[in-house]
């Protein structure tokens, strides 16, 4: 693998056949949920310190969703199976990093944003778009972002998966 | 991966204060919901979950 490869901004990824995990040390708080949980992938002591061949995908994703911050986050690398990952998911990059949800093909950068409505959820948006909240002015370049619909997110204008509990119906 | 940073917007997604959700430009619209699919060119959708014709604005949000 090339080394920069690795990398992403904010931090580092690795990958299996199936799966990529995101690293993003800044957001770390230390909850070591990861290392606890799976010594043979997560090794803190360790250079680097991810070894995706240490364990199953399966175990892998069930630890990385443990993971109480955006530190560490995963995605398959089939971009069709990241459509319909389930918000019990917690730490798909769809809901914790969804600027890394990237389209694979270089050619949609002049393709229609997607914007989807999802059944009880979210407002998906997918594509090159400028984005406008708060004063804030955000070029999002092939890239995923997800916006609340119930009203009751705590990071408004984004998505934070609470329309569930709230029950909310479109 | 990022050989081509030229930003080519295609829409414009505004979250409009104390309201809905504008988007303008070159998008398509899929309601997964209700079936529908469509390319407005503009349209504003409810976020504050109050409209009685979602996924459309209503204004609801102003009573």
């Amino acid at each position: 693998m090339e080394r920069n490869d690795n990398q992403f901004s904010g931090g580092r990824r690795y990958k299996n056949d199936d799966i990529t995990v995101y690293w993003k040390p800044s957001a770390c708080v230390h909850a070591s949920y990861c290392y606890r949980e799976l010594l043979e992938v997560f090794d803190p002591s360790r250079r680097p310190w991810v070894d995706m061949n240490g364990s199953t995908t399966e175990k892998i994703i069930e630890v990385v969703n443990l993971c109480p911050t955006e530190a560490l986050a995963w995605k398959w690398n089939d971009e069709e199976k990241n459509e319909s990952v389930g918000s019990d998911q917690l730490n798909h990059i769809k809901f914790r990093r969804p600027e890394l949800m990237n389209s694979i093909d270089a050619d949609s950068k002049e393709q229609p944003v997607s914007v989807k409505i999802m059944a009880d959820g979210p407002i998906v948006i997918k594509g090159n778009f400028t984005l406008l909240y708060n004063g804030i002015k955000k070029e999002v370049c092939d890239s995923m972002i997800s916006i609340c619909r119930c009203g009751v997110s705590d990071h408004m204008p984004f998505c934070d998966g609470q329309h569930r509990k709230a029950g909310f119906i479109d | 991966m990022e050989e081509n940073k030229e930003n080519k917007s295609q829409a414009i997604i505004e979250v409009l204060d104390f309201g809905p959700l504008k988007i303008t430009g070159n998008f398509l619209l899929k309601d997964l919901k209700r079936g529908k699919e469509d390319s407005p060119g503009e349209i504003k959708l409810c976020i504050c979950g109050k409209s009685g014709n979602k996924p459309y604005c209503d204004e609801s949000h102003k009573k």
